[in-house]
């Protein structure tokens, strides 16, 4: 049965229509190849890196009392969303958008900056900063701006659905809980404004943190 | 007034606040629904094989809930599930629509009768009998098929948002959040179908509601699209 993939990957072959200039296949194909040991050999000091994540996690007060599994998870989502609040501010800034395109940035956007803000005031002290970003030539077109969404969004869902089994407080369980039907909502919307099936497959797959964390790490958006 | 439809667009006369108002005995009482719901599916071992596919995680319980109560919630899922698939069934075997509105309903048809067949399979000889249905004559017209839906794919996302702290096992959680997605996506790829450029969006809020089972039980009885 097709839901039943171990290793389950974002659609890389929807993706390679929409990649103009085969960028972001390339990348793509990189995280593919990445094993985990790799990334975190290369990304010792990276802002993504497992480095960053746990060291926002001993000076927490607001979540003293939360799980430090848990803290880390919260963290790893923030980063994620920082991610996504930047690209869609950077694209409306630079991408042209128009039509349903503008629409949906705009809007979606919006909930990226507020899951950013939830997050944030969920984590307190503990929250990891925001780091900066170099979104390339995927925020300058409207076609680089939906073939990059479309995998941004995919990953986010995957993201999100690869961690609730590990989540062990119910508040910062039902907070992902809260946001990860919205990412799907993102990326169905997309998906159906870029022509390709909002909604692929009967079950979502997921992915691991370890994969997420490569994909995005191969992408080169985080710069810092 | 297109901007807010809710499962409480089928609540004219304020029949959902009314049930709401006795919901535990609404539950119990709700026929072939939950009676069934005993003891440990036999087909749990199922969902553990499925698991780690979802979540790539290990079967382990989680805090609060049973095993007992995951049985309960399995089969309120599946119920849901063989409502929505005898939908989009009926609006496929109508013959009338083409193109997206097509897509669209064959599509969603094939994944709601996938989840209907998983989460049979993972309660066994625990799982609820299907229901029979009326629809009522919504699947005729594109416009009332459409709308139709669009309740019902919010309703799915509302309800296994609102189900998913209460699974004990992640054995169970792994298919409810695979499908949790799911719902999610149909959700917005019908409202996109609907209101493409006006002012009802396909993610119309940065957070989404859940709701209780017995507010989606509530709501899905006085659409009286359940039969027995």
């Amino acid at each position: 049965m097709t839901f039943l993939h171990r290793e389950s990957q974002v659609d890389l072959t929807d993706v390679v229509a929409f990649d103009v200039d085969g960028a972001l296949q390339e990348t793509a194909e990189e995280a593919r190849r990445q094993s985990r040991r790799m990334f975190l050999r290369r990304s010792g000091g990276a802002a993504l890196g497992g480095a960053a994540l746990v060291a926002g996690m001993g000076s927490s007060t607001a979540m003293a009392a939360t799980p430090k599994g848990d803290v880390a998870i919260a963290n790893f989502a923030l980063t994620l969303e920082y991610l996504e609040s930047a690209f869609y501010a950077g694209a409306l800034k630079h991408a042209g958008l128009t039509g349903e395109h503008k629409r949906l940035a705009r809007t979606v956007h919006q909930h990226e900056a507020a899951h950013v803000a939830a997050l944030k005031k969920m984590l307190g002290s503990a929250a990891v900063k925001r780091p900066s970003f170099d979104f390339g030539s995927s925020v300058m077109s409207q076609s680089a701006f939906t073939a990059t969404a479309i995998k941004l969004e995919d990953t986010g869902v995957q993201a999100y659905q690869g961690q609730a089994a590990f989540i062990k407080s119910q508040a910062v369980f039902k907070a992902a809980l809260s946001i990860h039907p919205v990412e799907a909502r993102h990326a169905a919307w997309i998906r159906n404004i870029g022509g390709m099936a909002p909604a692929p497959a009967a079950f979502n797959p997921a992915l691991t943190k370890s994969q997420v964390l490569a994909a995005v790490g191969a992408t080169g958006f985080i710069k810092a | 007034m297109t901007d807010h439809l809710t499962v409480v667009e089928f609540d004219d006369d304020e029949a959902v606040a009314e049930a709401m108002a006795g919901l535990d005995e609404a539950g119990a009482t709700r026929g072939g629904l939950f009676r069934r719901a005993g003891a440990v599916a036999g087909g749990l071992g199922v969902a553990a094989a499925i698991v780690p596919g979802f979540l790539g995680a290990t079967a382990n319980a989680r805090e609060g809930g049973s095993k007992k109560e995951d049985v309960k919630i399995l089969n309120f899922a599946l119920t849901l599930e063989y409502l929505e698939a005898a939908f989009y069934a009926e609006a496929v075997n109508r013959g009338v629509y083409s193109g997206s509105v097509l897509n669209f309903a064959q599509v969603v048809a094939s994944h709601e009768a996938t989840h209907v067949a998983t989460l049979k399979s993972v309660l066994g000889s625990k799982a609820v009998a299907k229901p029979s249905f009326d629809f009522k004559g919504t699947t005729k017209k594109w416009s009332t098929f459409l709308r139709t839906a669009k309740v019902l794919e919010d309703t799915g996302v509302a309800a296994y948002q609102g189900q998913a702290p209460r699974i004990h096992q992640n054995a169970v959680l792994g298919p409810a959040a695979a499908i949790l997605a799911v719902e999610a996506r149909h959700a917005a790829w019908v409202r996109d179908l609907l209101y493409a450029g006006k002012s009802v969006k396909p993610a119309p809020e940065a957070f989404s509601t859940p709701q209780s089972m017995s507010a989606i039980l509530a709501a899905v009885k006085k659409t009286g699209f359940i039969k027995s």
